[in-house]
C-alpha cells in the first residue's frame, strides 16, 4: 500500500505527540468494530472450511491443504486465472487511460452538453445486470446481432462476438468497461478536483504544452485516485463473476470462466471447501498484485 | 473432523424444534438429536376439517407460480384450516443456503431434481408417506428421488422427450412420421428431406452445453441409464453413451445438422426459415411454436421419440422437479397435505394442468409424474393450435408411459458440464470423436468430481 | 485559468461513445414496452408500445416494497459511510501508531475477499443471532467498508501536512482538526464517495438475495433476482418470454429514480472544476 513517506510520517508523529495517542484508534474502531461482530466469524469460519471437504450437508472432512493442492494442481483453475489476466489486460489499462481522458474533458467548462455526457458515461452504473447481459446477447449475436450487421454493410466478415473463444473475452471486457467506466470516471474526476488550478495557471505561464501539461501537472496529481483505482478494479475484475455467468455462462470452452465464476461454480454447486480455499488463494493473487501496482505507481521519492 | 460449529448448533437448535414438534404431538419425527435424516410420519390428523396451522411454500416466480397460487385456493377449499403463506423467491440463490442456515425454512419447496439428492439430510424422508402411491409414480420420478433406499421429495413433473417436427416439410418429402421408429429411421428421413431441399439442416442439436448435457442424459435415460448410477459410480464408459454420441457424430458428418443455441437468435429464425425439420427435446418446447414462431406456428406436431433398438422406450426424461420439506419446516405434516393434494389427487393436479386463468387450455409444458393421471383418454390439456390442434396430451402420456427408470442426480451434475456438456459441443463441431468425449469426460469428472465429493 | 475550447474531434468521439454508453439502456427501456414475445423473437426493432409488462409486473413482485427497503437501508448505511469511513481513513492516512500496517492490512484483507465465500457462515451467525428477515442483516454486515475507508485514506493523503499542523497550532482537538480542516479540504472526494457508496448499496444483490426471504425485507435487487432466476441459469418454461417483459420493466423502474437523481445532481457532484476548487 502507499505508505506514508517518511516526512509526513514524522510529521504526524510530532503533531500527535501533544495528544493521546489513542485518536487514531478511536477513529479507526468503528470498521473493526463491525470487523469484530462481522467479519471475525465469518473469516475464521471460510479459512477453517478451506481446509475440509464440505458439501453443506453431513460431516464435514478434514483434508488438510488438499482443497489447496487440487486447486493448485489443476489446469482449470491456472485457466480460470489466465482468462482473468487477459480480462485484466482488456480493461484496467483502457479504463485507466479512457478514464482519464474522458474525466479531463468533462472537468472542462467549456464543454458543451457537459451534463448529457456526464449522464451518459456513468448512467451504466446504476443498470440491472441481467436486463444490460440480454443487450449483449442480442447485439452480439454472430447471426442476427446489430454489430455483425454493421460490419456486413461495409463488406466486413461476420465474428463470433459471443460464440469464438477468441472473441469472448473481449465483448464480455466490453461489458464491464461499458458498466464501470462511469465508476472510474467519479473516481479521476474527484481527484482531478484537488489539482489546484492555480499550478495550471502557473504551468500555461511558462508556456507549457498542454500534452506536457497533462503529463507532468495532472497525472501526478491525481496518481492517488489512479492508485486506488488501479486496486480496486483489479479486485473486481478477479472476482467478477456475474457478468460472464449470465452473458456466456463461462463460455465458450470455458475461455470466459473467469476466477471469480470458477469460485462461484464451486461454491453454487456446495463444493464449500474447495470454494473457500479457491477464494483464500485469490486473496493471495489479488494482494500481491494490488500491492505491485501500488509500488509501480508510488512516486519515486516515495519509494525510500 | 466434525461439521463447523455452527453449523453443528444450528443442526442441534433445529433437532430441538423437532422435538417440540414432537411433544407437542403434532407429529412423530424419527430424527431427534442424532444426525439420522428426520423421518416424516403420516400426520395424526387426517381429516381435512381438523389440519390446523399455517405453512411457507416457496416457489419459482412467473406463471408457474400463478398457477401454483390458484391451486393452493382449491387446497385451502379442502382443508380450511390451513393457512397458506405462497412465496416466489429465488430458489436456487437462497433454498440450499437457507437449508444449511436451518433458519426461517420454509415448510415446503419446488426444486430441481438435480439439486435433491445432494442435499438430502436437511430434507425430511418421505418414504412412509409416499409408499401408497410409490406404484403409481412414473419409475423415472421415483428414482431421481430416491437416495439410499429413501424418497426425498414428492415427485412432481415429468418431462418426456418428444420427436417435434415439421408436418408439412415431411409430407411433401413423402416422409411418413410414424414410420421413423429408431434413430437410424431419423437419419435416413433427415437425408431424404436434405435431398429434396438442399438448404435444410433438419436436426436441431443445441449449443448450449448445460441444455446439450441435459438433452444427452435424456437419450441416456431412454436407452436405461445415466451418468452415475444410484451409487454415484459413473456410466459413461458403456455401450449406451457410445451409441449415443456415435448418432451424434453421423449425424453431424452427414452435414443434417443445425447447431444453435436453444431458443436463441440463430434458433428461432433457423425453426422458422425451414433450415430445421426435426426437434429431438423434451415437451415442455411447446411454448415454442405456441409463443415465439410466428411462420412456423401451427405447422409443428409432435411424436414418440424414436427408439435407440428396435421395440425400445421412446421417451425418456428432461429435467423435472419435486417437492422437498426440509426436516427444519415447522409444520412437515401440512406441507405434505398440501404435496399429497397437489400430486396425487384429482383437483389438486387438475388445478395445475388443466385450463385456468392463466393458460387457458391447460398447462401444456410438462405432464404429471402420478400414473391415474396421465389416461390418454383423459386429457388435462386441451388439443393444442399452434400444433394444428395436435391432441399432445395423448403422445405425451403415451411416450411418458415408456421413460425407464434413472438414479438420483449426482450432486456434482451441474460441475460436469464443464466436460462432459464441453465435449458434447467439441463431438458438435467435429473437433473431438466420440471416443474422445467419453475418455476425457470421464477422467476429469472421475478425477475432479467424484473422487473429490 | 484559461481551458482549451473541445476540437471537432473530442466533441464526435464523445458524442459517439454517449450514444454507445446510452444505446443499452434504451433498448431496456423501450424493449419494456414492447409485447412481451417480441423482445425475444425481433428484440433490435421497435414495435408497438403497450404497458403490459408494466401490469404484470406490479402485480407479481413488491416492486414498491423493494423500494422503501432499498432507501431504508441506503439511509442507515449510507449515513454510517459517510460518518465513520472518512475519519478512519483520516487516521490511516495522517497517523503514525503501532500495528498500523497491520491493521490497515486486516481493512485491506476484508475488501479483498470474496463476498461469495463469507455468504454461508454470515447466514449461519444471523441465524444464531436470530437476525435472519431483519432489517440490521441488510444494514449491519458490511457497513463502514474498506473499499470506503480506502478510498477516504488515498484522498486524505494528498492533503499537505502543514495544514494540519496549522490546524493544531491554532489549539483544535484531534476531532476538531479533522472536521474543521480535512473535511472541507475533502469535499469533491466526499462526493464521489456519497455517490459510489449510493450506487454500491444500491447494486448490491448477493448478500441480500440470502439473508433476507418474506416479501415484507426485499430490497429492491431482491425483487429483481426474484424475476431474474427465470431467465438467467438456464431456466426454461412457457412464460420464458413474459418473464423477459416483466424483468425489463422492474429493470426500468428500478433504475429511473438513480438516474433522474444523477441527472438533477450532476452539477453538484463533479462541479466544474480546475478553476472552480480552488479559492484565492
Amino acid at each position: 500500500m502507499a505508505g506514508l513517506t517518511a516526512t509526513t510520517a514524522r510529521r504526524a508523529a510530532i503533531g500527535s505527540r501533544r495528544l493521546p495517542r489513542l485518536s487514531p484508534y478511536l477513529f479507526i474502531a468503528p470498521f473493526f468494530v463491525v470487523f469484530a461482530a462481522f467479519g471475525v466469524y465469518p473469516l475464521m469460519y471460510a479459512l477453517r472450511l478451506s481446509f475440509t471437504r464440505w458439501r453443506g450437508a453431513g460431516e464435514a472432512t478434514w483434508v488438510g491443504v488438499g482443497n489447496y493442492v487440487y486447486l493448485l494442481t489443476n489446469p482449470d483453475f491456472w485457466a480460470s486465472l489466465g482468462n482473468s489476466a487477459v480480462m485484466w489486460l482488456l480493461i484496467v489499462p483502457i479504463q485507466v487511460v479512457a478514464g482519464l481522458g474522458a474525466a479531463v474533458l468533462l472537468a472542462n467548462a467549456r464543454l458543451r452538453l457537459r451534463g448529457l455526457f456526464r449522464v451518459a458515461f456513468i448512467a451504466p452504473f446504476v443498470t440491472p445486470l441481467v436486463a444490460m447481459a440480454q443487450v449483449w446477447i442480442v447485439v452480439f449475436d454472430e447471426d442476427y446481432g446489430l454489430v455483425n450487421h454493421v460490419l456486413g454493410l461495409v463488406g466486413l466478415p461476420a465474428v463470433g462476438w459471443l460464440t469464438s473463444t477468441a472473441w469472448a473475452k473481449p465483448t464480455l471486457a466490453l461489458l464491464f468497461l461499458w458498466k464501470t467506466t462511469g465508476f472510474a470516471i467519479i473516481i479521476l474526476l474527484a481527484g482531478l478536483q484537488a489539482v489546484p488550478g492555480a499550478v495550471y495557471e502557473a504551468a500555461s505561464i511558462d508556456g507549457a504544452s498542454r500534452w506536457r501539461q497533462f503529463w507532468s501537472l495532472t497525472v501526478p496529481l491525481v496518481r492517488r485516485s489512479i492508485a486506488f483505482l488501479v486496486v480496486v478494479q483489479t479486485l473486481a475484475v478477479f472476482q467478477m463473476f456475474a457478468e460472464p455467468y449470465v452473458v456466456t455462462e463461462g463460455g465458450p470452452y470455458g475461455s470466459t470462466t473467469t476466477a471469480g465464476l470458477y469460485l462461484y461454480e464451486h461454491i453454487s454447486a456446495s463444493d464449500l471447501g474447495t470454494g473457500a480455499a479457491n477464494s483464500f488463494l485469490l486473496v493471495l493473487l489479488v494482494f500481491g498484485l494490488s500491492l505491485g501496482a501500488v509500488r509501480l505507481l508510488r512516486p519515486k521519492e516515495e519509494v525510500s | 473432523m466434525s461439521t463447523p460449529a455452527m453449523a453443528r448448533r444450528g443442526f442441534l437448535k433445529g433437532a430441538l424444534g423437532i422435538g417440540a414438534l414432537a411433544a407437542a404431538g403434532a407429529c412423530a419425527p424419527g430424527g431427534g438429536t442424532s444426525a439420522a435424516p428426520s423421518k416424516l410420519a403420516k400426520p395424526t390428523t387426517t381429516s381435512s376439517a381438523s389440519a390446523k396451522g399455517e405453512i411457507t411454500i416457496w416457489n419459482r416466480s412467473g406463471d408457474l407460480f400463478k398457477v401454483f397460487d390458484a391451486a393452493i385456493g382449491k387446497f385451502r377449499e379442502a382443508y380450511p384450516g390451513v393457512k397458506v403463506n405462497h412465496q416466489a423467491v429465488d430458489i436456487d440463490a437462497k433454498l440450499a443456503n437457507t437449508l444449511i442456515s436451518g433458519t426461517d425454512v420454509p415448510d415446503g419447496s419446488f426444486w430441481d431434481d438435480a439439486k435433491i439428492g445432494g442435499q438430502s439430510e436437511h430434507l425430511y424422508d418421505l418414504t412412509d408417506l409416499i409408499s401408497p402411491y410409490r406404484d403409481k409414480i412414473a419409475p423415472y420420478k421415483l428414482s431421481v428421488n430416491t437416495v439410499g433406499g429413501k424418497i426425498y421429495g414428492v415427485p412432481w413433473d415429468l418431462d418426456p422427450g418428444l420427436l417435434w417436427y415439421r408436418e408439412d416439410i415431411l409430407q411433401d418429402a413423402g416422409v411418413d412420421p410414424a414410420g421413423i421408429s429408431t434413430y437410424d429411421d431419423l437419419l435416413t428421413a433427415a437425408r431424404t428431406i436434405k435431398e429434396k431441399d438442399p438448404k435444410t439442416r433438419p436436426i436441431h442439436l443445441d449449443k448450449n452445453p448445460f441444455l446439450g448435457q441435459l438433452w444427452l442424459e435424456m437419450l441416456a435415460n431412454q436407452q436405461g441409464t445415466s451418468l452415475a448410477d444410484a451409487q454415484g459410480k459413473l456410466r459413461l464408459e458403456s455401450a449406451e453413451y457410445r451409441r449415443t454420441l456415435g448418432w451424434i457424430q453421423d449425424a453431424v458428418k452427414g452435414e443434417l445438422v443445425t447447431h444453435a443455441p436453444y431458443l436463441e437468435a440463430a434458433d428461432i429464425n433457423t425453426l422458422d426459415s425451414g433450415q430445421q425439420v426435426f426437434v429431438p427435446w423434451a415437451i415442455w418446447w411447446s411454448f415454442a411454436p405456441q409463443q415465439l414462431l410466428k411462420a412456423t406456428k401451427g405447422k409443428w406436431r409432435a411424436a414418440p421419440l424414436p427408439a435407440w433398438t428396435p421395440g425400445g422406450a421412446r421417451s425418456g426424461a428432461m429435467g423435472g422437479s419435486s417437492f422437498i420439506i426440509p426436516a427444519k419446516a415447522k409444520n412437515p405434516e401440512l406441507a405434505w397435505l398440501l404435496y399429497e393434494f397437489l400430486c396425487f389427487t384429482e383437483p389438486g393436479y387438475t388445478a395445475v394442468y388443466g385450463p385456468n386463468s392463466i393458460y387457458p387450455g391447460g398447462l401444456s409444458t410438462s405432464v404429471p409424474s402420478f400414473s391415474p393421471a396421465l389416461r390418454p383418454d383423459k386429457p388435462l390439456f386441451k388439443p393444442i393450435d399452434a400444433l394444428g390442434g395436435q391432441d399432445l396430451w395423448k403422445v405425451a402420456v403415451e411416450a411418458a408411459a415408456t421413460i425407464p427408470a434413472a438414479a438420483p442426480l449426482p450432486v456434482w451434475w451441474a460441475q460436469s458440464v464443464d466436460y462432459l456438456g464441453d465435449n458434447t459441443q467439441r463431438l458438435i463441431e467435429g473437433k473431438m470423436s466420440p471416443d474422445d468425449v467419453i475418455a476425457e469426460s470421464a477422467k476429469k469428472i472421475q478425477r475432479n468430481l467424484i473422487d473429490r465429493s | 485559468m484559461k481551458q482549451a475550447r473541445p476540437g471537432p474531434v473530442q466533441y464526435a468521439v464523445l458524442v459517439l461513445l454517449a450514444i454507445a454508453f446510452l444505446y443499452p439502456i434504451w433498448w431496456a427501456l423501450s424493449s419494456s414496452l414492447k409485447p412481451a414475445t417480441e423482445i425475444i423473437t425481433s428484440p433490435l426493432s421497435v414495435g408497438a408500445v403497450t404497458l403490459d409488462n408494466y401490469r404484470a409486473m406490479f402485480a407479481d413482485v413488491p416492486i414498491g416494497t423493494g423500494f422503501v427497503n432499498t432507501a431504508l437501508v441506503l439511509a442507515v448505511k449510507g449515513a454510517m459511510t459517510m460518518v465513520f469511513c472518512p475519519l478512519a481513513g483520516y487516521a490511516f492516512a495522517k497517523y503514525t501508531f503501532p500495528g498500523k500496517n497491520a491493521l490497515f492490512g486486516v481493512v485491506m484483507l476484508t475488501l479483498m475477499l470474496p463476498t461469495l465465500v463469507l455468504i454461508i457462515p454470515l447466514l449461519l451467525e444471523m441465524s444464531a443471532l436470530g437476525w435472519v428477515n431483519t432489517y440490521q442483516a441488510l444494514i449491519l454486515p458490511g457497513s463502514v467498508d474498506a473499499f470506503s475507508i480506502f478510498w477516504m485514506r488515498q484522498v486524505i493523503a494528498a492533503i499537505p501536512d502543514e495544514l494540519l499542523d496549522a490546524g493544531r497550532v491554532d489549539g483544535a482537538s484531534e476531532f476538531g482538526v479533522f472536521y474543521r480542516v480535512v473535511i472541507p479540504v475533502i469535499r469533491p472526494g466526499l462526493v464521489a464517495l456519497a455517490v459510489l457508496t449510493t450506487m454500491n448499496i444500491y447494486n448490491d444483490f448477493v448478500w441480500p438475495v440470502v439473508a433476507v426471504n418474506d416479501t415484507e425485507h426485499q430490497t429492491l435487487q431482491v425483487v429483481l433476482s426474484t424475476l431474474a432466476q427465470n431467465v438467467t441459469g438456464n431456466r426454461v418454461g412457457a412464460d420464458f418470454a413474459t418473464v423477459w417483459g416483466e424483468l425489463l420493466a422492474a429493470g426500468s423502474i428500478a433504475m429511473l429514480p438513480l438516474l433522474v437523481i444523477f441527472i438533477l445532481l450532476q452539477r453538484h457532484f463533479i462541479s466544474g472544476i480546475l478553476a472552480g476548487s480552488v479559492k484565492g
